[in-house]
């Protein structure tokens, strides 16, 4: 199959006077996994609503690249048939799965022997097969997930689009969906795009993690956000959130938020002396395992995400309620 | 008291005997009724789903005047069209007036701001994903607009089935425009008008028994689709 190659230039999308996406270059090569990963707001949506032409950028735009397209108008119309979004929340049209699944191929004048075959083929590879007669209005959270996905795949297409495809739904689906992205991807050759919350998800399922915040790409996850302001401005600046003061390196007293990677926070019983500048005393108020990690949600006046590995976490024997200390160095606050 | 249990007697004599008369009547009233609406609804599904989807300038101000032209006086309607269809009309050489197609015209212009106001606030009503996931599968604007009419079946049906439920029992334009002529122009609200003022009690009631046959049938039709939708 033909690649379909990617090219963010210069897209701003800006909604209400707000700039909501801001990314001067990108490129998503063909038959690849992709995950916009990112908290409410970073511009996953946006960016996936831009790709699938649902709304036009403010300025700049997507290049489109493959032996058989060219950035003409008129490919525009061949273009949108070769990429699909599933949208977070789905919308599945009032009559029977079938049909649901089979709009796509019909419009595209697909005979009826054909679509019948795509629509059993793509309802196995969300676990659903056999649900061809139920009517959708009928279906669970996470089957209207599967079946609405399953209408993109039927449609082979080129690219495929997920904005939140394991947001409100169960266990059982949530893996079922993991396993479609990797085998549409290897089977089809398909590109996907997929925006997520769970980082572990994004990192188990793509070739390619992109960390959005506030509309930009950046270098790192970000998690642990904070609002607050400056209230020291200085070699050594300290942030204040209103719960907590923490010292950072600010290169502009207008900062307004910052954010620490759970991974940069040392966890210890007693406090430590060393050169890092933040050390707060805390309680463990959550603990979720995550492949080989621990995720635990410490409060501290803010609650902070803080990561780390098993064997840690076991030699600590840390429960919820533990009182522990996080310490981090003030450069590995990230500053917006 | 006699005269009414005769005329109930002479009634159902009518309708159970398949008296030529009283069936004609019928007939007559249901083609001209199912004609005026589709032809109504060919013109007030597209027009209420342009209005309801598209923004322009003096939109609200187009929704009010649909929506209080849904309550027309009947006699109204039927002396504007008399003016345009009349001899001395601007519309008179056509020769129009009294035959089905004038009692067609007038229940045209009543049934049709319905079907446009009911398909307006059907349209309106839709989900908006209803849109962008037929526009994310592929669908150009004319697959988009058949998906969101279809996804609003029950509730357009619904507008089809109150603009005919207006013009089936109209009497006022329907006398004034076809006349009440025997075996052409006698709809079932006309015949019941007349025959009761001639003192023909039991065809009136018959008639009028069939004329709520259909009205209720309209009605429990109505509730069913209701009872579809959710």
């Amino acid at each position: 199959m033909e690649e379909l190659k990617l090219e963010i230039k210069e897209l701003v999308k800006i909604f209400n006077s707000k700039k909501v996406l801001d990314i001067p270059s990108y490129r998503f090569e063909g038959k690849k996994v992709y995950s916009l990963y990112g908290p409410n707001g970073a511009g996953k949506t946006t960016l996936l609503n831009i790709l699938a032409f649902l709304i036009e950028p403010t300025s700049g735009g997507v290049l489109f690249t493959g032996a058989e397209f060219r950035n003409s108008v008129e490919d525009k119309r061949n273009l949108i048939k070769e990429i699909t979004l599933v949208q977070q929340n789905p919308y599945l049209f009032n009559t029977t799965v079938e049909k649901n699944i089979s709009y796509g191929l019909r419009i595209r004048g697909m005979a009826k022997e054909g679509m019948r075959k795509r629509v059993g083929e793509a309802l196995s590879m969300v676990g659903l097969a056999g649900f061809e007669k139920r009517k959708a209005k009928e279906l669970s959270g996470g089957e209207v997930q599967r079946v609405a996905i399953a209408r993109g795949l039927a449609l082979k297409p080129k690219v495929l689009l997920l904005d939140e495809p394991t947001a409100n739904i169960d266990e059982a689906s949530k893996g079922i969906l993991e396993k479609v992205i990797a085998e549409v991807n290897k089977k089809y050759e398909t590109t996907v795009i997929f925006s997520t919350h769970n980082l572990s998800l994004a990192y188990r399922v793509s070739h390619e993690v992109i960390p959005l915040f506030e509309g930009r790409i950046v270098a790192s996850p970000v998690e642990n956000i904070m609002q607050g302001k400056i209230i020291k401005f200085n070699e050594v600046s300290v942030f204040d959130t209103g719960r907590v003061k923490l010292d950072v390196v600010a290169e502009s007293p207008e900062a307004t938020r910052i954010s620490i990677n759970p991974e940069e926070i040392l966890v210890s019983r007693e406090k430590i002396s060393s050169s890092a500048r933040n050390s707060f005393k805390g309680r463990v108020i959550q603990i979720s395992e995550e492949d080989r990690f621990v995720n635990l949600v410490v409060d501290i006046g803010e609650k902070l995400k803080v990561k780390l590995t098993k064997k840690s976490f076991n030699e600590m024997a840390l429960t919820v309620g533990s009182e522990i200390y996080l310490t981090f160095k003030s450069s590995t606050i990230q500053i917006f | 008291m006699n005269y009414i249990q005769e005329g109930f007697i002479t009634a159902i004599k009518l309708i159970i005997s398949f008296d030529r008369d009283v069936y004609e009547v019928v007939f007559l009233s249901l083609k001209v009724s199912i004609i005026a609406t589709i032809l109504s609804s060919l013109v007030g599904i597209p027009l209420g789903f342009l209005i309801a989807t598209k923004e322009f300038k003096g939109k609200k101000i187009t929704i009010t005047v649909f929506n209080t032209l849904m309550a027309l006086p009947t006699v109204v309607v039927g002396l504007f069209v008399y003016s345009l269809i009349s001899r001395k009309g601007p519309l008179g050489v056509l020769g129009l007036l009294f035959t089905p197609k004038a009692i067609i015209i007038g229940e045209f212009i009543l049934a049709t701001p319905i079907i446009i106001a009911l398909s307006i606030s059907a349209i309106q009503g839709m989900d908006p994903r209803v849109r962008t996931t037929a526009m994310t599968l592929g669908a150009n604007t004319l697959q988009v607009a058949l998906v969101i009419v279809s996804e609003a079946r029950f509730a357009i049906f619904a507008a089809l089935i109150a603009g005919y439920g207006r013009v089936i029992a109209e009497l006022g334009s329907a006398l004034m425009l076809g006349g009440n002529i025997k075996g052409y122009t006698r709809t079932m609200a006309t015949a019941i008008g007349l025959e009761t003022s001639k003192g023909e009690f039991g065809f009136a009631l018959a008639l009028g028994f069939i004329l709520l046959i259909v009205a209720f049938s309209i009605n429990i039709s109505l509730q069913y689709i209701q009872q579809k939708r959710k």
